[in-house]
């Protein structure tokens, strides 16, 4: 469960970048946030992963209170999170299958267990025959799913991603909105922040509009205005 | 962090060093001259150490007596000297003998001294030994006293002069390590820096999956440490021969100045070279990481 209540943010140099944001996205929800640049989406982002800390109001993520989130605690908060970029930040010297169990050791899961969880998550992303290529040997698309593989490596009850077909062709768009439903299928909560319109259209799920800082509006199987 | 293995933080450490090739090279270097400059202070204020204590132990005083004096006159003096409370040994050196002493200390050179055996400049004197240092101002006193003394040389003036000139070099020795110690760490900081620059993603990456402080960190300040270290053993070798040379061209002074052995030190000069090298690598990982690793 996600939830903003009040939620205010400005900057030091002065810019109110949220002014009163309230949202509440259930448990396996899936969730479109759009808006236009400079709208706040960003600094949503960036107070979920608790990059940013809230200048009033709260955000209570998976029971995590992050306006009371010590320093320390912070990396802990964040297995729960899977996040994807829109510029997929892979290790281009590592293969894909590194690329993955990378991270299960950054967070000290033992060997054995991610020799037995790598080859499980790149079948679910359709990249069971890539776990030796490197990043430039693969497409966009391959690269995202790359990546998805990456934010599922320590099973985090929520994925949040940012701007995923950013830089992918609109067929490979079409598999990665396809893979993030089908994860979202296996009970794990999705954020996409986008601002392709045709996508959110095309799958017609909860859309979340920020505008200015607030939410202007929250409609279930929304369009994108 | 129990799944860890150190093997993997070690060779991050290497991969940093080898990555960032000329900057650790600059770091070493620089981190290396600053151990010699340090470790050769630290030899001099040992051995400065050594030759007070020897000042200290010989408890010595020279007696020179009045030129051409009469041998009873000299047996008197030297009966009116142990009379003086505090004397321990009183040894008898003639002018003869004296001139045969400097002969001697001069090595190649004694035969300068040759025409002066004839007419010898020098008196007799007396090598007097006190017991308590304590009563040097009274047996000196004393001794002034008597007739037929004309000047009395004891160590206290020396030891006062080399405590001096110690605490000068101790003086400059602190402002030195200071300035040396900033030096090598805004190298390492700016070589760790790089090192780090070069991993930004994967620092990134490794933030937002939850890798903690210390994860990320490690591999930087075992990196700061390597480098602390390599500099150490560096600056050890060249101390090493540093030290042999300078025993070596002091040879001639054997028996004014003692020079420690190497081999007295060397434990001291390596175990201060690698916990001053470490520590300053691993504070130079340190401070260059507190930006980079903030959650």
């Amino acid at each position: 469960m996600i939830e903003f209540k009040n939620v205010v943010k400005t900057y030091k140099n002065g810019t109110v970048a949220l002014n009163g944001v309230n949202l509440h996205i259930d448990d396996g929800e899936f969730v479109f946030l759009v808006g236009q640049s400079g709208a706040g989406k960003t600094t949503i982002m960036k107070l979920l992963l608790r990059e940013e800390k809230v200048t009033s109001g709260k955000i209570i993520v998976d029971g995590t209170d992050l306006s009371r989130l010590s320093s320390f605690r912070v990396p802990y908060y964040r297995r729960k999170l899977g996040v994807v970029f829109q510029d997929f930040r892979l290790f281009p010297k590592k293969t894909v299958y590194e690329n993955v169990a990378f991270v299960m050791h950054a967070v000290g899961v033992p060997s054995k267990k991610i020799h037995k969880r790598v080859p499980a998550l790149l079948k679910t992303v359709d990249l069971g025959d890539k776990a030796s290529c490197k990043p430039d040997e693969l497409s966009g698309g391959e690269q995202q799913r790359v990546a998805l593989a990456r934010a599922l490596s320590n099973n985090p009850n929520i994925i949040i991603a940012d701007e995923p077909t950013g830089n992918i062709d609109p067929k490979m768009s079409l598999e990665i909105m396809n893979l993030l439903v089908k994860i979202n299928k296996l009970g794990k909560t999705v954020l996409v922040v986008t601002h392709e319109k045709s996508l959110v259209d095309y799958y017609q799920q909860r859309v979340i509009t920020i505008d200015h800082g607030l939410v202007s509006e929250d409609r279930v199987g929304g369009m994108f205005e | 962090m129990k799944h860890y293995k150190p093997t993997y933080f070690v060779g991050q450490a290497f991969a940093g060093i080898w990555r960032n090739g000329v900057m650790s090279f600059a770091s070493i270097a620089v981190l290396m001259s600053c151990l010699v400059v340090l470790g050769s202070f630290a030899l001099l204020v040992v051995n400065i150490n050594a030759n007070l204590d020897d000042l200290g132990l010989m408890n010595d005083i020279m007696v020179f007596l009045d030129y051409d004096m009469e041998e009873d006159a000299i047996v008197n003096v030297e009966r009116q000297i142990k009379s003086i409370p505090g004397i321990g040994d009183v040894e008898r050196i003639t002018a003869d003998e004296g001139m045969h002493s400097l002969m001697d200390k001069a090595g190649d050179n004694g035969s300068l001294y040759e025409p002066y055996l004839e007419d010898n400049p020098l008196s007799d004197s007396f090598r007097i030994t006190y017991v308590d240092g304590s009563k040097l101002i009274d047996i000196e006193y004393n001794l002034n006293q008597i007739e037929g003394v004309r000047k009395i040389n004891d160590q206290r003036d020396l030891a006062l002069k080399v405590q001096s000139l110690k605490n000068g070099v101790m003086l400059i020795f602190s402002w030195f390590l200071i300035v040396l110690f900033i030096v090598s760490i805004f190298v390492i900081i700016n070589t760790v820096k790089l090192s780090v620059y070069s991993r930004k993603t994967e620092i990134i990456i490794m933030r937002y999956v939850g890798a903690t402080g210390l994860f990320i960190s490690l591999p930087f300040i075992i990196e700061g440490a390597i480098i602390g270290l390599i500099s150490s053993v560096i600056a050890y070798i060249v101390e090493y021969f540093l030290y042999g040379y300078i025993q070596s061209s002091l040879v001639n002074l054997a028996g004014i100045v003692r020079i420690l052995p190497m081999s007295e030190v060397a434990p001291l000069v390596l175990i201060g070279f690698i916990g001053v090298g470490v520590v300053t690598g691993i504070i130079g990982s340190t401070i260059s990481l507190s930006k980079y690793t903030r959650e």
